[in-house]
């Protein structure tokens, strides 16, 4: 009933959706796999930095005997940045978690009008919240906000961050949407 | 609109949109942006992504996907069917010794890899081929391995347990303690019930060879020399010393939870590297790309979930149903089993992490005011939850059964796991008896409260 991902197993009720059949769509969904491809190589590094980060800490702590707090407030940026910026590639093999379990119950039709209203949600969703962190991220930057912390990175960084990530996540379900009106089998 | 309308038509839009299909983080996030709009001052709508976050934004949540990355390095590699093969060779004599080993091995690489399905997988797919070769029927061979996986979210480190932590504003560390004697409690079980059940096949096929003449495979004997026990060895203790580095650098005091968390990934890569010669970047990515996947999906609902209870906190809702619950004057222990009911009904739909954020705040002040400590309580939990992982309709672990071993029929793998059902639930009343179980530990090394 879950979709449900594992990072040691990629178990998934549901399987990985086709790729689009209509040209133009799929010519989108290859330039946005381009980009997810980028997105996890840079994510991927974030998530190994913010793991050496905070051992570095931990071994500075121990044989220094001094205390930072720059490495926490990092690895905050980086694990953020990584999340955010791979959620569109999570949400392309439809790796966010839903409950499944009227899919079961509704004929392929039915089910298809329902799959529409549930990525039509998810957009409106996305293109909202994109729209706030966009409007965080000017904010932060005009009046220049920092972390409270030592270090006072500014913040429009992982705002901008988040921003970029959800705007991603935004276009990865219209390119789904337009590929499900698109390519919707004729009955 | 009084609080109660609100409470309801916030319940019922939550799980009109959830069944829906509509994924859980986006699902919760627009029920949320919804009531906002209607119900708070339209100036909480600018605050709608500064408040997800400043809530993600914290270092023990975000040790999640640290500890995530761990248990991929671990779980992708060869290690979980080295430990099962070390454990076997060791204790192949006792009776049962092959499902003590399954159940042993799954204990200690829920331990490493802190997933259960990642922990089913990896004992699963050397062990079940295993037990049935050497005569175990294929549902008690099944049952083993996904109640065996079960003790990745009770042992430490534990992503359910950190989400729990941070709901119940709790001590990870005292919580992470909590979970080591009630998760050798269940060993305990499981192994006693491997011998039990062994001992009960055994003796049929026993009878069956002396009424048919028909041999069975759990009639043949085996032996090891010193030599193949000490075989896998080299491959093993640097995962077990792994295992107890970190708690001894969480509880020793060198590390935070989210340094551990880091250090721990570290470690595991650099193992595997040096073990198994998993280093190249094409090696590296599917683990990489895999923690990715399972991380961001996570804390996408643990985001939107907070962002969920602080509209439902806003509104009152949290803080009336908690009154009300305690207004209703529940004896304490009705109250809790109605609770426990509730989270074993909210696990057939949803995963543990969206039970612990959206229902905490509801559930914890009734059980706070009842007198029961609260630490305890997410033990007590968190095995109810485990639960769902192996009950039907959801049973995650069932699912990876089913992907291990096809052609083991579903009804087979659900009886198998059933005496399991049992003795989790046994454990829970166990617990309850005897709360102590869950508090001692952390009292003795960190401790009174």
């Amino acid at each position: 009933m879950l979709h449900q991902g594992d990072a040691a197993l990629d178990i998934k009720a549901s399987p990985v959706p086709q790729r689009p059949a209509t040209p133009a769509i799929a010519l989108m969904q290859r330039m946005l796999d381009g980009i997810h491809r980028i997105v996890v190589a840079a994510a991927s590094l974030a998530l190994v930095a913010a793991a050496v980060v905070l051992s570095e800490s931990v071994l500075v702590r121990y044989f220094y005997r001094s205390s930072n707090d720059w490495q926490d407030e990092t690895s905050v940026m980086l694990l953020v940045g990584a999340i955010f910026m791979s959620a569109a590639y999570v949400q392309s093999v439809r790796g966010h978690v839903a409950i499944e379990a009227v899919a079961e119950l509704l004929s392929p039709a039915t089910d298809w009008w329902r799959v529409l209203f549930a990525d039509g949600v998810s957009l409106g969703f996305c293109l909202f919240f994109a729209w706030k962190a966009w409007t965080l991220t000017h904010e932060a930057w005009v009046d220049g906000q920092e972390m409270a912390s030592t270090l006072a990175s500014p913040l429009w960084i992982p705002y901008s961050l988040m921003a970029a990530g959800m705007s991603l996540l935004g276009l990865q379900i219209a390119v789904q949407i337009l590929a499900a009106v698109f390519d919707r089998p004729a009955r | 609109m009084n609080v109660l309308s609100i409470g309801l038509l916030y319940g019922g839009a939550t799980i009109a949109v959830m069944f829906a299909g509509i994924p859980i983080a986006f699902a919760l996030g627009t029920v949320a942006i919804i009531f906002m709009f209607f119900f708070m001052p339209h100036a909480s709508l600018d605050t709608v992504t500064q408040n997800v976050y400043e809530e993600m934004a914290s270092i023990t949540l975000l040790s999640i996907p640290l500890f995530i990355l761990k248990g991929a390095a671990i779980g992708r590699s060869r290690a979980g069917a080295d430990l099962y093969s070390a454990l076997h060779v060791w204790l192949y004599r006792i009776p049962g010794g092959l499902g003590i080993a399954n159940v042993f091995a799954c204990g200690l690489f829920a331990a490493m890899a802190g997933s259960s399905p990642a922990t089913c997988s990896a004992i699963g797919s050397a062990g079940i081929p295993e037990m049935r070769k050497r005569g175990y029927s294929p549902g008690f061979a099944a049952g083993i391995i996904a109640a065996g996986g079960t003790l990745g979210i009770l042992l430490p480190p534990s992503i359910t347990m950190i989400l729990y932590a941070v709901a119940s504003e709790q001590s990870l560390g005292r919580l992470f303690l909590s979970g080591i004697t009630p998760g050798l409690l269940l060993v305990s079980l499981f192994a006693l019930y491997a011998t039990l059940r062994y001992r009960t096949e055994r003796r049929s096929a026993v009878r069956d060879f002396a009424a048919h003449g028909r041999t069975s495979s759990l009639l043949s004997e085996e032996r090891y020399t010193l030599r193949e026990k000490f075989a896998y060895a080299p491959r093993v203790l640097p995962f077990v010393l792994l295992l107890t580095g970190v708690m001894i650098a969480l509880y020793g005091g060198y590390a935070t939870p989210s340094e551990t968390a880091g250090l721990g990934a570290l470690l595991a890569l650099f193992l595997i590297a040096l073990i198994y010669f998993v280093w190249k970047p094409t090696d590296l990515q599917p683990i990489l790309a895999a923690t990715l996947r399972e991380s961001t999906m996570l804390m996408m609902i643990i985001g939107m979930s907070l962002l969920y209870s602080y509209v439902m906190s806003y509104l009152h809702i949290s803080q009336s149903a908690a009154e009300t619950i305690v207004a209703a004057g529940f004896s304490r222990w009705v109250l809790l089993a109605m609770i426990l009911v509730f989270v074993v009904v909210l696990g057939f739909f949803l995963p543990p992490v969206s039970i612990i954020l959206m229902t905490a705040p509801i559930i914890l002040p009734p059980l706070k005011a009842a007198g029961f400590d609260l630490i305890w309580f997410g033990i007590v939990m968190t095995i109810v939850m485990e639960l769902g992982l192996i009950h039907p309709p959801v049973g995650l672990n069932i699912f990876v059964i089913r992907n291990i071993a096809p052609d083991i029929p579903l009804g087979e793998v659900i009886w198998g796991i059933m005496p399991f059902v049992g003795l989790m639930i046994f454990a829970v009343v166990l617990l309850c008896l005897v709360p102590q179980i869950a508090t001692w530990l952390p009292d003795v090394i960190m401790g009174p409260r």
